[in-house]
């Protein structure tokens, strides 16, 4: 069963590649909360109740309700153009994220991963591939932002993987990262906002000392 | 008995088409043709002479009816439940796949052989769109030889048996891949719109402008059978060999229809991408096919 959502995840990092509307994007990361809640439930039902409730209110509340309201806010409110707008064509997209995949299953081949799992290793190793070409190919900074995001479920997938003895200091660690990533970009997008009329970060270019 | 899932294939084929757009006609609130009306346009091209244009060469003429030939030998590949096909041999999966390509390529040089520029364009689409789409079947196929440790369809369909709930993953995700593979290869809705009537966004439908009569009918029968092939196809992941053929044969045609409602209800809900999408579309069925060649990799221990 864990390996069926695992694969869902991989599916739904094939799909970000050619998704080419923000809503899309964050409807998938809301996706990609519920998957991560199915995985942990499964994975670790076993540890205390404090820390299950902590991680599944980490998935559920935040990752699948939180981050992608205030994603919809922040573009709604700064009247972000709805397309997602690459650097490079979408079918490029899809071949590296592809890539990412197949060179992340060699990797894992390759190295001796030790008591992680080689399943999550995969998907954990491409999820945080894809986040980082998402943040290199695309235009807006939201998208940067959605590019994290993956980059973060990426972490937790990792985490999770080292099981039931994953320390409540990880967990934390974690949930305040995404906090402080998405307020601290949020700002930064308004900011740019109200400075620029487009939010490009080619508009950075122009900066000068 | 091995001709039975031929047999069954050309009576879906009657009928396949006729439940796309009945569901199509249900779905936009019309009263719409019969079930049966499609093949009634066939049999009334069929009693039709042909019109050839002065500058095609005999390519031209033979196009069609190689294209015909090429979809029914594929249909004599496929197996039915426990019984094989008419021809069944190691590597037939290959063979067929290749058959296919025969008829689409003497579809290509017979459109090209009009010099027709629109025509050219149409061929062009569809020789890059089913490039795109070969390696997503191959994957998906060898990934079934590997899991079943054969290489003829007959085999790997008697051999396949969903034990754990990982097999139901794959099961399900090739049924969806092989959808989305027949919508492609016959021209339907997310990457072509056979309704469309606008040379430069046509694909399929600009290639056989020239064809009239019997040819035509010809290749809109072939595009049925086609259909049908895939149906059949989809069918017997589900089909296991113990059954009886009195539960085979209603599993096969529940099978068939349910397809044919999945695909006139993905026409009615979805619109056709734009061109410079379709490539990516269907290059994301690649993805998802070595995606399950994991799955299979992880099942048989062999790599993981």
């Amino acid at each position: 069963m864990i390996n069926i959502l695992l694969i869902t995840f991989a599916i739904s990092l094939i799909y970000i590649g050619i998704a080419n509307r923000l809503s899309t994007v964050i409807n998938i990361l809301a996706v990609q909360g519920i998957i991560l809640f199915g995985v942990s439930f499964i994975e670790l039902i076993q540890i205390n109740t404090i820390n299950l409730i902590f991680i599944l209110f980490e998935t559920i509340v935040f990752k699948t309700i939180a981050i992608p309201i205030f994603l919809n806010n922040v573009i709604k409110k700064n009247n972000i153009v709805r397309e997602a707008e690459p650097f490079i064509p979408d079918f490029a997209s899809v071949v590296i994220i592809t890539g990412i995949l197949l060179g992340s299953i060699i990797i894992s081949n390759i190295i001796d991963v030790g008591h992680v799992r080689k399943m999550f290793f995969i998907v954990a190793i491409s999820a945080l591939f894809t986040g980082l070409f998402i943040i290199i190919s695309r235009k807006k900074v939201v998208t940067h932002i959605m590019g994290y995001l993956v980059i973060e479920n990426g972490v937790f997938i990792l985490s999770l993987s080292a099981g039931s003895t994953m320390p409540m200091l990880v967990n934390t660690g974690i949930t305040l990262d995404i906090f402080v990533s998405v307020l601290v970009l949020g700002i930064f997008v308004n900011r740019i906002g109200n400075t620029f009329e487009e939010m490009n970060v080619d508009n950075l270019t122009n900066l000068k000392d | 008995m091995r001709g039975l899932g031929a047999i069954l294939i050309i009576l879906t084929s009657f009928f396949f088409t006729g439940i796309v757009f009945r569901t199509k006609s249900i779905f936009s609130g019309r009263k719409g043709p019969g079930i049966f009306q499609p093949v009634k346009d066939i049999w009334r091209l069929f009693q039709k002479g042909n019109v050839y244009s002065e500058t095609t060469s005999f390519i031209f003429r033979i196009a069609p009816n190689i294209y015909f030939a090429s979809v029914v030998i594929a249909l004599m590949l496929i197996p039915f439940g426990g019984q094989k096909g008419i021809f069944s041999f190691t590597g037939d999966f290959v063979f067929f796949a290749y058959i296919l390509a025969v008829g689409k390529f003497f579809n290509i040089i017979g459109a090209l052989d009009t010099g027709s520029s629109f025509e050219g364009m149409g061929a062009s689409r569809e020789a890059l769109y089913s490039l795109l789409a070969e390696p997503a079947f191959f994957i998906l196929m060898g990934s079934l030889a590997l899991l079943t440790g054969y290489t003829s369809f007959y085999d790997i369909f008697t051999s396949i048996h969903f034990g754990s709930s990982i097999s139901y993953a794959i099961g399900a995700l090739a049924s969806f891949v092989f959808v989305l593979i027949a919508m492609i290869e016959n021209s339907r809705m997310p990457v072509d719109d056979p309704a469309t009537h606008l040379e430069l966004t046509m694909m399929h439908e600009v290639m056989i402008l020239d064809n009239s009569g019997f040819d035509l009918g010809l290749i809109f029968y072939a595009t049925h059978l086609k259909f049908a092939i895939y149906g059949a196809i989809i069918a017997n992941l589900f089909l296991t060999p113990g059954k009886e053929w009195f539960y085979s044969i209603p599993i096969f045609i529940a099978v068939q229809i349910l397809f044919a409602i999945v695909v006139g209800t993905i026409e009615s809900f979805m619109a056709r991408f734009r061109m410079s999408h379709n490539p990516q579309f269907i290059f994301a069925l690649t993805s998802i096919s070595l995606l399950i060649f994991l799955t299979v990799l992880l099942i048989v221990g062999k790599f993981l």
